[in-house]
């Protein structure tokens, strides 16, 4: 088992050196300061989202709602804190409560998608696609197609404030980690995450709680889907009703990529990591060739299908020899 | 009496689509009398075609424990080409046949890898979908195409009286009533979908049945495409978006089954497609917020999702007590 995870995580690792060394030669301006701090800049929010993400397919579910966690989190997150809507008066007040009420949201919409998954045995697909649909639209009809602007001067300044040398967001992100880490590998909830992927029956009669692990997961993922709010919402110094709309297929294919199973049971954080630095460079070297959007779009759709293909027939190579 | 008050539960549960579609017309009615009219009955079903045709495709592969998240894709692409067709001069009938083939290719495409290279179909279809919606965007270099005349003719003609896409609708339903009812590939389709494992050990050839599904699939996208365009008049860049949750929703709360060998495309799929076309054309009659469709539409297929899986549960149950 562990062995597997072993030459999977190897395998992305090797993906995404060689992927850097050749973008260092051919792509002009990949391999200089600023585009690598753009490119850490870019990788934190998606890792923290696939983070979360890698918790629910573990248990064999999907949480397609997290572009509507994103949005929800960021317009609260505008109206509560912006100076157009003057909620609060103390500017540390405001930026306390307004992050905090973001978390909230993440966690409320984590909870009522693994609510229904785990009490009602609804099929995680059709529960985040429909609270997808339900909490996208209310992000629009909240604010009515409008941009939340004016957000306070140390939010929006976050990316550019440095602690010891190290910018704020790189804080938040490996706190993230590190707890995803410290709760899947050394607790009793990470070893029933992998119990209730691997078998949901044989984890109910060894005495897991599944519905408690179910939810946890979702609550985790709404958790980490907030928290990518909160960096994406500072980076663009806005709380838009349509941010995170086109994430999803980055999030999955960063943690399908990392070697996590979608029949769960099977997957890593150090995965998960590597799976979305790919994407991360997969992105910002394409926009450095001067391709376009569209072109942009086909070639990812590719790079999921090829590792998907490649994780199967090394999943069938090592079945059978 | 404690028996009667269950067999009452369970016809309200097993019926849950029927009783929401009655309490939504009933709801509407009083809200808008126009809601009512004949002529309005009339304009659901010309509006609900192309999502009809695309839904029914949906529902050949959601009965094999499928899942194809590409037929927006599909669609958007077949709009594109056929519109830049058109535009260019050709006839209208060369460009339906190109772009209904360019449907059959995607599927096949779907096919091919999802049973060749044992690629699950959600990760296959989510591929091709950005393959084919990027593809799409590169040919149309983003930008809406506007149709001539002669192409609005598929969607506002009609024979004896009845317009074009009704006559489609019903076609593409009888024939894939008839399909799954009536062949043998219909009866391996629920088969298959039941359990891939004993429908294979039974003799059937489950690679040529899932190839079959997909390709219907694909087909139905495309002619879905073609019809939902002649109507709108336009192909816009964001034009399929969305529409494969739209078709998978609309199969679902006419009870087909995401884990496969249970439902039908009529009545249920048709019925299912027919309650979200009536509450959008609801709404709109009521003069609702345009901003709260979208929120209601998903709370009405939560709600039918939830009691159809409390229903499943329950079955499941009631078969493991049989067992012991």
């Amino acid at each position: 088992m562990v062995k597997i995870a072993n030459s999977e995580s190897t395998f992305v690792v090797l993906l995404c050196l060689g992927y850097y060394l050749v973008m260092t030669i051919i792509a002009p301006g990949f391999f200089t300061v600023n585009n690598s701090i753009n490119l850490l800049f870019n990788l934190l929010p998606l890792l923290i989202i696939s983070i979360g993400q890698t918790y629910v397919l573990l248990t064999a579910g999907i949480d397609l709602s997290v572009t509507a966690i994103v949005a929800v989190a960021s317009v609260v997150g505008g109206f509560m804190m912006s100076s157009d809507t003057v909620w609060f008066h103390n500017e540390f007040t405001t930026l306390f409560l307004g992050i905090l009420g973001m978390l909230v949201v993440g966690v409320l919409i984590g909870a009522i998608n693994g609510w229904a998954v785990a009490k009602f045995a609804m099929p995680a697909f059709m529960v985040t696609l429909t609270t997808m649909m339900l909490f996208s639209g209310f992000a629009i009809w909240l604010t009515q197609s409008q941009n939340l602007y004016n957000l306070p001067e140390s939010f929006v300044e976050m990316h550019y404030t440095y602690f010891l040398g190290i910018p704020v967001p790189l804080y938040i992100a490996l706190f993230v980690v590190l707890l995803a880490y410290f709760l899947l590998n050394r607790t009793i909830f990470g070893e029933w995450i992998y119990a209730v992927g691997a078998n949901k029956k044989t984890a109910r009669i060894s005495g897991v709680s599944v519905s408690k692990t179910l939810i946890g997961v979702y609550v985790f993922s709404g958790f980490c889907a907030a928290v990518g709010a909160i960096l994406y919402t500072a980076r663009l110094e806005t709380g838009s009703p349509v941010m995170g709309q086109n994430i999803l297929l980055d999030v999955i294919g960063a943690v399908v990529i990392g070697g996590t199973s979608l029949f769960g049971g099977k997957g890593t954080i150090q995965g998960t990591f590597f799976g979305a630095l790919f994407m991360t460079l997969l992105d910002n070297s394409l926009n450095l060739l001067n391709l376009s959007f569209f072109i942009i779009m086909m070639v990812k759709g590719m790079v999921i299908l090829g590792a998907a293909i490649l994780n199967t027939v090394v999943e069938r190579s090592l079945k059978t020899g | 009496m404690k028996q009667i008050q269950h067999s009452g539960l369970q016809w309200v549960s097993n019926n849950s689509t029927l009783l929401l579609f009655a309490v939504a017309i009933a709801l509407f009615g009083i809200l808008s009398p126009a809601f009512l009219s004949f002529q309005n009955a009339f304009n659901i079903l010309v509006q609900a075609a192309a999502l009809g045709i695309l839904a029914t495709g949906m529902t050949f592969v959601l009965l094999t424990a499928g899942i194809d998240l590409s037929v927006g894709s599909i669609m958007f692409l077949a709009g594109v080409i056929s519109g830049k067709m058109v535009v260019d001069g050709a006839p209208l009938w060369w460009a339906g046949l190109v772009v209904v083939v360019i449907g059959l290719e995607f599927g096949c495409l779907n096919a091919l890898l999802i049973y060749r290279l044992k690629v699950i179909p959600f990760i296959v279809t989510l591929a091709t979908f950005y393959v084919g919606r990027g593809l799409g965007l590169f040919i149309s270099d983003t930008r809406a195409i506007n149709l001539p005349e002669s192409f609005l003719t598929l969607g506002s003609g009609k024979v004896l009286g009845i317009p074009l896409p009704v006559i489609l609708l019903f076609f593409v339903i009888t024939l894939a009533h008839l399909v799954l009812t009536r062949t043998t590939f219909g009866k391996h389709i629920y088969a298959v979908g039941h359990d891939p494992e004993k429908a294979r050990k039974a003799g059937i050839s489950v690679n040529r049945i899932l190839l079959g599904v997909y390709v219907i699939c694909g087909f139905c996208a495309a002619l879905g495409g073609l019809v939902a365009i002649a109507q709108l008049g336009a192909v816009s860049p964001t034009f399929g978006l969305q529409s494969e949750f739209m078709a998978i929703a609309a199969a679902i709360l006419g009870g087909v089954s995401l884990f496969g060998g249970r439902g039908n495309v009529f009545p249920g799929t048709l019925i299912g497609v027919l309650l979200i076309q009536t509450i959008q054309n609801g709404l709109v009659m009521v003069n609702a917020d345009p901003y709260l469709y979208p929120l209601i539409t998903a709370a009405v297929i939560f709600l039918v999702v939830g009691i159809d899986s409390l229903q499943n549960q329950r079955r499941e149950k009631a078969k493991r007590l049989g067992l012991k």
